[in-house]
């Protein structure tokens, strides 16, 4: 028995939903529509031993970049499966209006994932900059021929607390020098090992917007290495809603 | 195969990792309790390699040395105000790119510091994510 998979949900309405397009599996599961009263869900079958392979999670992500280039998609989690078509139908039918409301509030916006990290030797100079005590022992270390493991771990332990402390001052002030760009502001899995993993929800009108104070955070904090991703489904804007998202304070 | 997401091509907005949108299709996204998710054991995609900084006694050494090499005076010659020369510098040096931006800062800090003997560390060792579009490297 297949069952099926399921990328998104969208409105039936949806003028350009990704019909016929390949998804997941290999060879490429057909991607089709599942349509419930005034919903549609993108769905396919799903393969046998799904797993999260990386060109399956790519395959989810394609399929929902192209739907939701023509209008709002709710964006699945990936690896959601239904026992058959008539389940996810089911499922529609019985939330329509949450996922109705969801779908107007996102309608026209998208999601920016933006990463940042320490460029690690302008890190260290702004830190010598700030910091005469690291500068002092480097100092030291330096005309000592480099000074002992006990001297050289002492300058390192101080630097690693400076830098440690300005991961946290940049993340707090890069998310503070964004929102005012962004309508909602998310943050995201931490796992990842960024000093910063923000996502930003952004009326496509005001994307421009938004990468202009992406640009200016590069230019005037060229200590920060940023890293972003979009325009992106609203994965991570679908639950609970943009006024409350999750992560925010 | 290549799978080439929509987003990239509108994007407009920097570096696009794949991975770096990965971690969102597997974390964020719909979550419906009606129906299965498959088992996410065994992930290969996302070991990044990037790490926040962490004390250990390793990376204490690992800094000291990146400071020795940084091979800047310190005491009288601080500088008073490190933004405002990579402020100054942005215009001439960075082009948008932080990266840019970065290099310009380190050489008008060299001079302001008045730096004489750096020639032999011209690599600082690149321990962060080797991201695909380093721009170009620093001139020695």
């Amino acid at each position: 028995m297949t069952s099926t998979y399921i990328y998104g949900i969208a409105s039936a309405e949806h003028p350009s939903l990704p019909d016929g397009m390949g998804g997941i599996g290999e060879p490429a599961r057909k991607v089709r529509l599942v349509k419930e009263g005034s919903l549609a869900a993108i769905v396919s079958e799903a393969p046998e031993d799904l797993r999260p392979k990386r060109r399956d999670l790519l395959a989810h992500q394609s399929v929902l970049s192209e739907a939701g280039g023509g209008g709002p998609v709710l964006p699945m989690r990936f690896g959601s499966l239904a026992p058959d078509d008539k389940a996810v139908a089911a499922v529609l039918a019985e939330r329509a209006d949450h996922y109705q409301e969801r779908l107007s509030s996102l309608d026209g916006k998208v999601e920016y994932n933006v990463k940042a990290q320490h460029d690690e030797e302008a890190v260290l100079h702004r830190v010598m900059a700030e910091d005469a005590e690291v500068r002092t022992l480097t100092e030291a270390n330096r005309q000592a021929g480099g000074g002992t493991y006990e001297e050289r771990l002492r300058l390192g332990e101080l630097v690693v607390s400076a830098v440690q402390a300005r991961e946290a001052a940049d993340a707090t002030e890069l998310q503070g020098l964004l929102e005012p760009a962004a309508d909602a502001v998310s943050t995201g899995p931490e796992s990842s090992g960024w000093l910063a993993n923000l996502s930003f929800l952004v009326d496509r009108g005001q994307a421009e917007h938004f990468l202009a104070a992406i640009e200016h955070v590069r230019h005037s904090r060229p200590h920060l290495d940023l890293t972003v991703n979009g325009p992106l489904p609203p994965y991570s804007f679908v639950e609970p809603g943009p006024a409350e998202p999750a992560g925010t304070e | 195969m290549t799978v080439v997401p929509a987003q990239q091509s509108g994007g407009g907005g920097g570096t696009s990792g794949l991975y770096d949108v990965l971690e969102l299709v597997l974390d964020r996204g719909l979550v419906i309790d009606a129906f299965v998710r498959v088992s996410l054991v065994g992930i290969e995609i996302l070991k990044i390699d990037v790490r926040v900084v962490v004390a250990s006694v390793d990376t204490y050494l690992r800094f000291a040395e990146a400071c020795n090499r940084l091979d800047l005076e310190a005491g009288p010659h601080r500088s008073p105000g490190l933004p405002d020369l990579v402020g100054e510098m942005t215009e001439s040096g960075a082009r948008g790119k932080s990266k840019g931006a970065l290099t310009g800062a380190a050489q008008t800090i060299s001079e302001a510091f008045n730096q004489a003997r750096d020639e032999g560390q011209a690599e600082p060792k690149r321990t962060r994510r080797s991201a695909p579009s380093r721009r170009k490297e620093e001139q020695e």
